[in-house]
């Protein structure tokens, strides 16, 4: 069975490739396989196409080409395979509110055919995880918005999928509400057999939770690897520097510098990667110096998963 | 079926939990059976107790097919807040038959069609309307045939619900086909009565053979009003169930497009 074949690979796509309408291309050719038993995190900017990608994972729509698994399950062909071991939480809110929460528990499982003593377990286990007993009879509309979302995580909890998706789980939250859903989600991964699959705009959150970080833009994936990969790639510390002059072939004479790991031009910030920044500062400004470059800012800072984040991503506003 | 149970489930526990929208659903046709009845059997001059009568008898159906509408009306507008709010992801993730999240919906909307057609029913009764007594059958028909015109309404419903990219756009689409069903019909007024062509229009109106059949089936057959013929039983019936099957197909394919 495809299912055992593939049993320490829980998502691939191949050339999955979304087209909206005749004008847009949301997602173009993207090629994904994620361990089972890992937090996978896809980061990209606005209208990357993380939803679309999401989606079509989670069998919402059909990919208009290229193809895709989960557990070994075609996203198409057996679509309700994939739908009984998958949990989702989608980026907008998606809850009724006029059930009270420990309803919206209860009909969620029983779409799921749980066993009507299953489900009490199951939502008194949820609702107690989540602290949301007291509120637990009130109508959702009630609810403050990290209620509300703590709700929703737990909901596509309700059938213990193997494979959890989570479309920007943490958007829009306090930092108490992010954090305790930070823990939660760790300590999911820590009970073993789940995979999750999550997108974020948060740099920390991916670099809290994913074991695997991938980037995408404009519907393709960039790179791809763990967080402390691409952070080293960046180099050991990063000089940012803005200014004015011919920045091109200043850059071009830095990459020529043996110390150099990386350096990139993101639109006015030029960051540098270099293996030990309070030792090359001298050096690097000596060069714009020679090459009639003004440096009219300069700082030193350890590489975060944000500067990789810009690197490949350039700093553009994506959805003009 | 499990899944549209739930579903019918759900729908009926937020529809009591919405205590004011309950109420009206209950108390809605009693102002329809009062009002216009008791208005339209002045227009057309029954003055006499026995005339009076016989047109209650005839109005009743043809209220209870009215109520069916704006049932099915509302129960579109649930699918397309479901649809426009996302909940519907809920249920197109999971792994329940697609067709099970119209069902459901159809069997609020025909359960409500039971309550209120009960009511109207009492109501009709304390009017004076004169029903067939204690016929198993004739009740028995009357049930089917309340449920299959329900069915055809809601799948009218489901249908634009599928389509419709907002609520203002539903009720025009809405109301632009039903109202025709609902007054090109013998449902508030005899048939004979009409001029020649809205004659036509009645006769080839699946909801006349609805409302004549509820006629036969529950009701004192003296009843038919100005000298009108009943339209035939069997055909009532056969006819109704077609609009029934249709409605539901119409829905399923409007449907299977707008979640692909
Ligand atoms: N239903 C749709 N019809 C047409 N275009 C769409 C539709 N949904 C998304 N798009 C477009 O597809 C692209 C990818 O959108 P998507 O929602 O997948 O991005 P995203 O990475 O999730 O963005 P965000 O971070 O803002 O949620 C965008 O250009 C968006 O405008
Ligand atoms: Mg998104």
């Amino acid at each position: 069975m495809a299912n055992k074949q593939q049993n320490s690979i829980a998502i691939v796509a191949e050339k999955l490739v979304k087209k909206y309408g005749e004008g847009v291309l949301a997602v173009d050719g993207i090629d994904l396989s994620i361990r089972a038993n890992t937090i996978y995190a896809l980061l990209g900017p606005n209208g990357a196409g993380k939803t679309t990608t999401v989606n079509m994972l989670t069998t919402l729509f059909e990919p208009t080409g290229g193809s895709a698994s989960v557990l070994g399950f075609d996203v198409v062909r057996q679509a309700n395979d994939v739908r009984r071991n998958i949990g989702v939480t989608f980026q907008e809110m998606v809850l009724d509110e006029e059930l009270t929460g420990r309803q919206v528990l209860d009909y969620h499982g029983r779409l799921y055919k749980l066993e009507t003593a299953e489900r009490k377990k199951k939502t008194e286990e949820l609702l107690a995880i989540i602290e949301l007993q007291e509120a637990a009879d009130r109508m959702v509309k009630t609810y403050s918005g990290g209620m509300k979302r703590r709700l929703e995580l737990v909901r596509g909890l309700m059938t213990e999928p193997k494979v959890l998706f989570l479309d920007e789980p943490t958007s829009g939250l306090d930092p108490q509400n992010r954090a305790s859903i930070w823990q939660y989600i760790r300590s999911l991964r820590e009970k073993g057999d789940l995979t999750l699959l999550l997108t974020t705009h948060y740099m920390e959150e991916a670099e809290e939770l994913a074991d695997i970080v991938g980037i995408i833009d404009h519907g393709r994936l960039v790179v791809e690897g763990t967080p402390r990969e691409l952070i080293d790639k960046m180099g050991a510390d990063t000089i940012r520097l803005a200014g004015t002059g011919d920045s091109d072939r200043y850059l071009k004479e830095l990459q020529a510098l043996p110390f150099v790991q990386s350096s990139v031009d993101t639109g006015g910030l030029i960051q540098i990667g270099v293996d030990s920044g309070n030792h090359r500062l001298p050096e690097v400004v000596t060069l714009a110096t020679k090459n009639n470059f003004k440096i009219e800012d300069i700082s030193v800072a350890k590489p975060s998963l944000g500067d990789v984040f810009l690197k490949y991503t350039g700093r553009q506003l994506r959805d003009k | 079926m499990s899944a549209a149970l739930t579903l019918w489930n759900k729908h009926l526990t937020k529809l009591i939990a919405r205590k004011e929208e309950a109420f009206g659903t209950l108390f809605q046709p009693i102002l329809w059976i009062v009002l216009f009845g008791t208005g339209m059997a002045a227009v057309i001059g029954a003055e006499s107790p026995d005339a009076k009568n016989a047109y209650i008898t005839f109005m009743v159906p043809g209220i209870i097919a009215l109520t069916a509408m704006t049932g099915a009306i509302e129960g579109g507008l649930t699918l397309l807040f479901e649809r426009l709010q996302g909940i519907i992801k809920e249920y197109l993730v999971s792994p329940i038959p697609r067709p099970s999240i119209l069902f459901g919906n159809a069997l609020s909307t025909v359960s409500k069609s039971l309550a209120q057609a009960s009511i109207i029913l009492g109501v009709g009764l304390l009017m004076g309307a004169q029903f067939i007594g204690l016929d198993p059958l004739g009740w028995l028909g009357g049930l089917v045939l309340i449920i299959a015109l329900g069915l055809g309404f809601a799948g009218i419903g489901l249908a634009v619900a599928s389509k419709a990219s907002s609520p203002g756009g539903y009720h025009m689409l809405i109301f632009m086909l039903t109202l025709p069903l609902l007054f090109l019909s013998n449902a508030l007024y005899p048939i004979v009565s009409l001029p020649t062509w809205m004659q036509i229009g009645a006769r080839v109106n699946p909801v006349s053979y609805g409302v004549d059949g509820l006629r036969q089936t529950l009701f004192d057959s003296g009843s038919s009003l100005a000298g009108g013929e009943f339209l035939p039983l069997w055909l009532c019936f056969v006819v109704v169930s077609v609009f029934a099957a249709l409605g539901m197909i119409l829905a399923y394919s409007s449907f299977k497009k707008s979640v692909k």
